[in-house]
Formats: C-alpha cells, sequence, structure tokens
C-alpha cells in the first residue's frame, strides 16, 4: 500500500488539473470533462481515508460517499448533455463565453 | 517500496498524464479519449486501494456510459465552420489559481501529521459487506439518489426533445 499522503497528493494533482481544465476551456462538453476529472479526485480521497482508517467492524462511510458520486456524476452528465445540445440548436455554439445573453 | 506502490505510482503517472491530455488537448475528441484513460486509472487507484466493487462501478459508469455520453454531444454540438481558439484569454490566471490551489493542498498534506497505522495487511473489501451497509445503513440515501436518478434523466430526454414550433 502506498502511504496515505502520496494517494491523498495524487489526487490533489489531478483536482488542480481539473481545476485548470474548467477555468481554461471554451467548450462545455471540455468543461464537463474537467468536472469529472475534479469529482474523481474527490473520490479518490474519500476511498484513500476509508480503506486507511478502516475500523474492525467495518465503517464503509467513505467508499458509500464515493459510490454516491459516481451515481451523481451520472445524472449531472446526462442533465448537462442535454442543457448542452438544447445550447446548441438555440445559438448553434457550446462556447460558454458566447453565451452572454443574460450579461449587461 | 513494495511491487503495489510501484504499480500505484505507475497508475498515478498514467493518471497524471491522461488528465493533462484532458485540459491540454487542443482537439476535444482527442480530450475526450484522454478521459477515458484517466478514468480507467482512476478504478486502477481503486483496486490498489483493494476496494474492487468501486473499480467496476467506476468502469461501467464512468468509463462506459459517461464516456459514451460525451461523445455523443461532442458529436452533436461539433461546429466546424471556422477555427476557433479552444481556450479563453485568462489561461495565465487559470494557471496560477490551479498552481496556488495545489501548493495550498500539497502544503497541507505535508504539514498535517497523519496518524496512520503501518497497514501492508489490507485485505479486499469484501463486496457482501458493502451491500450490506449500503442495504442497511445507507438503504435511505440510496433510494434518494435512485429518485435523483430518474428525475435526471427524465429531465434530460424533455430538455433534449424538440419544441413544437421549431424543426420538425
Amino acid at each position: 500500500m502506498p502511504p496515505l499522503e502520496n494517494v491523498l497528493v495524487v489526487s490533489a494533482i489531478l483536482f488542480s488539473i481539473g481545476v485548470m481544465g474548467v477555468l481554461t476551456r471554451r467548450n462545455a462538453v471540455a468543461i464537463l470533462m474537467s468536472v469529472e476529472l475534479m469529482l474523481n479526485a474527490v473520490s479518490i480521497n474519500l476511498v484513500a481515508f476509508a480503506v486507511y482508517g478502516r475500523i474492525p467492524f467495518g465503517n464503509f462511510t467513505g467508499i458509500i460517499f464515493a459510490f454516491f458520486v459516481v451515481v451523481i456524476a451520472a445524472a449531472e452528465v446526462a442533465l448537462a448533455l442535454g442543457v448542452v445540445v438544447r445550447l446548441y440548436r438555440s445559438r448553434a455554439t457550446v462556447n460558454v463565453d458566447e453565451v452572454n445573453l443574460l450579461k449587461w | 517500496m513494495t511491487a503495489t506502490e510501484v504499480v500505484f505510482y505507475i497508475i498515478a503517472f498514467f493518471m497524471i498524464a491522461a488528465g493533462l491530455g484532458v485540459v491540454l488537448f487542443r482537439n476535444i475528441v482527442h480530450a475526450a479519449l484522454a478521459l477515458i484513460m484517466a478514468l480507467a486509472a482512476v478504478a486502477g487507484v481503486y483496486v490498489i486501494l483493494s476496494v474492487e466493487f468501486l473499480a467496476l462501478a467506476q468502469l461501467v459508469i464512468y468509463g462506459a456510459a459517461v464516456i459514451m455520453l460525451v461523445l455523443f454531444a461532442l458529436m452533436l454540438t461539433r461546429s466546424r465552420e471556422r477555427p476557433q481558439a479552444v481556450f479563453g484569454k485568462n489561461r495565465p490566471f487559470a494557471v496560477a489559481v490551479a498552481g496556488g490551489l495545489l501548493a495550498a493542498f500539497i502544503g497541507g498534506i505535508v504539514a498535517t501529521e497523519w496518524t496512520q497505522p503501518a497497514r501492508d495487511d489490507i485485505e479486499p473489501v469484501p463486496f457482501q459487506e458493502i451491500g450490506d451497509v449500503l442495504f442497511s445503513v445507507w438503504a435511505v440515501p440510496f433510494e434518494v439518489v435512485s429518485v435523483v436518478l430518474l428525475i435526471a434523466l427524465a429531465g434530460a430526454i424533455l430538455l433534449s426533445l424538440p419544441d413544437d414550433e421549431e424543426e420538425r
């Protein structure tokens, strides 16, 4: 088993990469993919704490939370891609900086 | 350094490389393919951490279903009329924010005294125990999540239906 610190550092790197993607990308789908990276980094953290801090009678809270994260991410992706397709149909672009209808 | 650790570092290297690919590839389909690799590497980390059930769920849900949705969305929304900038104008700012965040995280991780037992003896988390906990302690959240998923999928279908007045 790798030390807990190294697992945490790896997930921190992955999370930061995701933050960079969210802030730099223009395409809405690419932003969504970067958000997936961030969610996965958080899941790694949850699982690492659950596994390394496991008590004999089974404390699976972190693992169950990571499982819920996967499910919620699936729901989020489905909804967000529905919104993206909708956006493309009405504005013919999915670049988030060109969708400035609410900006004044 | 044990063999498990070596495998972990190899997987972590591939995960970070694929993550950088997701963020930096100019061709967005290549970025989606890099995302497959990153998600598979996360599943590998779950295996290293002895949570095989989550690794399987990760591969089936993320690696197959979510990627498939993303690729379909890319195909449906491709605009090829003009070459366009892939990245926004605030790129140096974004790199600074991500780097600062990473520095803060790593500083916090290094500065913390982890009271971590030496555990080379971790056995795989058994599927049955996860199932028992999921359907006893976490039964109500599980049902709520199911309803959330159902509503989200129905909403996604509703969102992508064409309006009556347009393009039918």
